[in-house]
């Protein structure tokens, strides 16, 4: 690859940032030249994220600079960074759901109306504006569509589009996968090449490694806050990545699979299952499988396909559903959420801030959840020992590797591997019959993935059923012995194990016949 | 032994808690603002602090103070146990009032023995209290209305409602004053030493502080409630009724209100005057200690005494010292301004934040969210 004359579009030198006594950032370089879509990996831990707060503003570097085009420049507020001419894409999106697409993009910018009226929001500039910028970098979206009824992925594209309405010359997108389908993540990458041929930069945060090698121009991976590798993606393999980012190889692409077939019992079964939103319209319609003991069964689907409802449904956390979900053959009828739990159905859900932890609660209080009514000491019902509960989370932290400096600090003090490893470990820990994962591995290092997989792997030789709900083709092929797909609501088609390649999964998840 | 160590744990936690809380420097704060302002007006502040600490603790004051601080520390629990579920009881002042109508109402009406007699008037006050602030729990769990909002908008009528209860069904006849007849004697709290103010309401409410301090920290039920305080959905996924819990904490809260108008109507003069329990402004008191404590229900207790010495020694001050009792006002507002201030600025990123105390200097690693009045969209409701 030649490099033009021309400085980086941006660069980092020598950035060096500590937080106390971590020390999240090690004197790291990092140069983005014009036009390139430059992927930023590492486990999580590793320094990305404060390395590109550092790019866009909101933290100031201990020592180190930052040049834009050959300038020094000194960001105070990513205001400072925007009127630089860059743009970030936050995981979790900012947007005002209530407000129109075009409202949303022209924010901080926004067209007024003539001088009689100034401050006066022009709506038929601020569309004709956001027209013209889509049909520019090709980015299909309706300019007067309330953005809290749109898809993530078209939210995403909202977000984009009001970087490039601020003049964003640079980039910056923060696991902009991590939400999207595959068809969809495909779109985002076409996007963002209409979008370097303009000249401008992406910078790629993130773990996914096989997107880094289809979509990056270089790849700089991170580990314990120093540089460990420097990569142009042409003639890179994705283990020359991983041995740069955890500093060994992955023991094996998936958990061996023991030989013993599953029962022919279902431990977990649902017959037409339906449910329905608030306003009526149905969410999931006559879902009907079963999960046998010692058996992993993968629901693929975009995301709003039906998962959610059907994962709720036999949960117990939402009611009002018609159909029977059966635990080892018994109906579970209008059962309690509380109920379920100490019926057997244990559950890791995807929304670890949401739903599967409290941030502000310690570890050992986040590892009680589900189990703090036999949390007291014998014959005292109703009392909680602090002893009892602290020994409980050391016993389980220790088990299942969870590094933290105590049990007792707060679990948003955890990276996002052991924060997962921590709803794991309270969720296995119970041995029910039935397990049911969403997203283990979302927002999760590499080699923490490979634990998590795993663990899953161990909890099916044990005799548990396990439904998994995953949005990573791989991890679904990797540990599912069938995998149903979902769309619209529906159960659409059953792979067996083997037969689940990436085209049939994504043609049955868009609705095509496979 | 067992008793004796969980005392020991519970003072150890205190300390702890009142090295890293936030109330420390904004009282510290507080008291250098009030100090410069003092100067400027023309006050010598070697006067009027201690014209404040006599006014409060000396020259047999103390009474007074503790007169103050037992219904103060009650509706700081009215407001800190259904606050600890994420609800917000502000209609403290109508539970307390129409408990205490029941109080009168029933130690007028019956004639109980001793014992008894104060004990069901209380009793009855509680009640009534719980069933007031229940009301507002079916309203957030079923329609959505916050508690916030039912709370206080319920509170007005249900004073009106106590005040026409005392100047008509209640009132003492052919007297024209809104107050009801004296209590008999049977229904008078016992007091503690030689005067009416201090009573076996002071034990009672510590005691009731002390199994509530207890519960939170020590019981089933009080993970559930924190649990359900601190991310009400992670609290349903493990299986707690959040409804219920919010139901019972608001009644717990409104029970607590009740008693308070009980412990008043049962304390000297002995009777219900109207407007006497609303007036001297508990409710609020309790609400601001509560904030000031910011999450420690530990320090509850302490803050009520800070903010019952303020206002009980401002008095003396005004007496003593010819300062303007108003100036303890302007204490008591500069500190929940910083407290408030603090609380916003913990939120906010960068620089402001390293200028506060209490909060360790290592954020995460991989910053969480940076920050941005933007909403979150991938949180609201709406999924692909």
């Amino acid at each position: 690859m030649t490099f033009p004359p021309e400085p980086p579009a941006a660069e980092l030198v020598g950035i060096t940032k500590r937080f106390g006594t971590v020390l999240a950032n090690d004197s790291v370089d990092l140069a983005i030249a014009r036009g390139e879509i430059h992927a930023v990996v590492g486990e999580n831990g590793a320094g990305k994220s404060t390395l590109m707060s550092v790019l866009f503003g909101l933290h100031r570097p201990d020592s180190g600079h930052v040049l834009r085009a050959g300038e020094p420049v000194r960001f105070r507020s990513p205001a400072d960074a925007i009127a630089h001419g860059l743009g970030m894409v936050h995981q979790r999106f900012r947007l005002f759901p209530e407000l129109t697409v075009a409202e949303n993009v022209v924010i901080g910018a926004e067209p007024a109306r003539g001088r009689l009226r100034r401050g006066v929001l022009d709506r038929a500039a601020a569309r004709r504006r956001v027209e013209a910028l889509s049909e520019r970098y090709g980015l299909r979206v309706d300019p007067a569509a309330r953005v809290g009824e749109l898809p993530v992925g078209v939210r995403q594209r909202v977000e984009i589009l009001k970087a490039l309405h601020r003049g964003a010359e640079i980039l910056i997108l923060d696991e902009p996968t991590a939400v999207l389908t595959p068809g969809e993540a495909g779109r985002l990458f076409e996007v963002l090449r209409t979008v370097t041929a303009t000249g401008a930069s992406v910078v790629l945060v993130t773990h996914r490694l096989g997107e880094v090698l289809a979509a990056g121009d270089r790849v700089t991976v991170l580990r314990q806050g120093r540089v460990t590798g420097r990569f142009a993606t042409a003639g890179t393999t994705a283990d020359e990545l991983v041995q740069a980012m955890i500093g060994r190889s992955l023991l094996s692409a998936a958990p061996a699979r023991t030989e013993r077939a599953p029962s022919a019992e279902y431990a977990l079964e649902v017959r037409d299952l339906a449910v329905r939103d608030g306003d009526g319209v149905e969410r999931l319609s006559g879902a009907s499988f079963g999960v046998r003991a010692g058996e992993i069964v993968g629901i693929a689907g975009v995301a709003g396909s039906g998962q959610r409802e059907l994962v709720d449904a036999v949960t117990g956390l939402r009611t009002g559903h018609s159909g029977a979900v059966r635990l080892l053959g018994a109906d579970l009828g209008r059962a309690t959420v509380r109920r379920r739990r100490e019926l057997g159905i244990a559950y890791v859900p995807e929304d670890r801030h949401g739903r599967a932890t409290a941030a502000t609660m310690s570890v050992a209080e986040n590892l009680l959840m589900g189990d703090h009514r036999d949390a007291g000491p014998r014959g005292r019902a109703g009392r909680l020992s602090k002893a009892v509960v602290r020994e409980r989370a050391r016993m389980l932290t220790e088990r299942f590797s969870v590094r933290t400096a105590s049990v007792d600090v707060p679990i948003s003090a955890l990276s996002g591997g052991n924060a997962q490893k921590t709803v794991l470990a309270r969720e296995l820990s119970r041995r029910t019959p039935v397990i049911v994962v969403e997203e283990p591995t979302q927002g999760v290092d590499v080699g923490a993935q490979e634990y998590i997989h795993a663990l899953l792997a161990q909890a099916r030789d044990r005799g548990q059923a396990v439904l998994l709900v995953s949005s990573e083709l791989g991890e679904l092929r990797a540990l599912a012995d069938r995998v149903l797909v979902m769309y619209g609501g529906r159960l659409v088609a059953e792979f067996p194990r083997g037969q689940a390649s990436d085209e049939a999964l994504g043609a049955a998840m868009t609705g095509g016949t496979a | 032994m067992r008793g004796a160590r969980e005392a020991r744990d519970l003072a150890g936690a205190a300390l702890r808690s009142a090295a890293r809380s936030p109330a420390l420097p904004a009282i510290a704060g507080a008291l250098v603002l009030t100090t410069i302002v003092m100067t400027l007006v023309g006050v010598d502040p070697a006067e009027a602090y201690p014209a404040l600490i006599r006014g409060a603790v000396a020259d047999g004051n103390l009474e007074y103070t503790i007169g103050a601080f037992v219904p103060t520390l009650g509706m700081a629990l009215a407001f800190a146990i259904p606050f600890r579920t994420g609800e917000f009881n502000l209609g403290g002042d109508g539970q307390m009032a129409l408990g205490a109508v029941a109080a009168a109402a029933l130690a007028l009406a019956l004639p109980l023995p001793p014992g008894i007699a104060v004990v069901v008037p209380l009793a009855a006050a509680a009640l009534t209290g719980a069933l007031v602030a229940g009301v507002s729990a079916p309203l957030h769990t079923r329609l959505g209305i916050p508690a916030i909002v039912t709370t206080l908008l319920l509170s007005t009528p249900a004073v009106a409602l106590a005040s026409y209860l005392v100047r008509f069904p209640l009132a003492e006849p052919n007297t024209g004053i809104a107050e009801t007849p004296v209590l008999p004697a049977a229904a008078h709290l016992p007091s503690i030493g030689d005067s009416g103010y201090v009573t076996v309401a002071l034990p009672l409410i510590l005691v009731l502080t002390l199994a509530w301090l207890y519960a939170d920290t020590g019981t089933v039920l009080g993970y559930e409630i924190r649990a359900t305080g601190a991310n009400r959905e992670f609290a349903r996924y493990g299986g707690i009724d959040v409804d219920r819990l919010a139901i019972a904490t608001l009644a717990g809260g409104g029970a607590f209100a009740g008693l308070v108008g009980g412990l008043i109507v049962l304390s000297p003069p002995y009777r219900l005057v109207d407007g006497a329990l609303t007036s001297p402004g508990y409710t609020f008191t309790g609400v601001a200690a509560v904030l000031l404590a910011a999450g420690r229900p530990i320090g509850v207790p302490f803050t009520v005494a800070l903010l019952t010495i303020l206002q009980v020694g401002g008095q003396g001050m005004e007496r003593d010292a010819g300062v303007p009792s108003q100036l303890t006002q302007v204490i008591q507002g500069l500190i929940i301004v910083i407290v408030a201030v603090t609380a916003t600025m913990r939120h906010r990123p960068g620089r402001w934040r390293r200028l506060l105390p209490g909060r360790p200097a290592a954020p995460p690693v991989e910053a969480p969210d940076p920050p941005g009045g933007h909403v979150d969209t991938t949180r609201s409701g709406v999924s692909g």
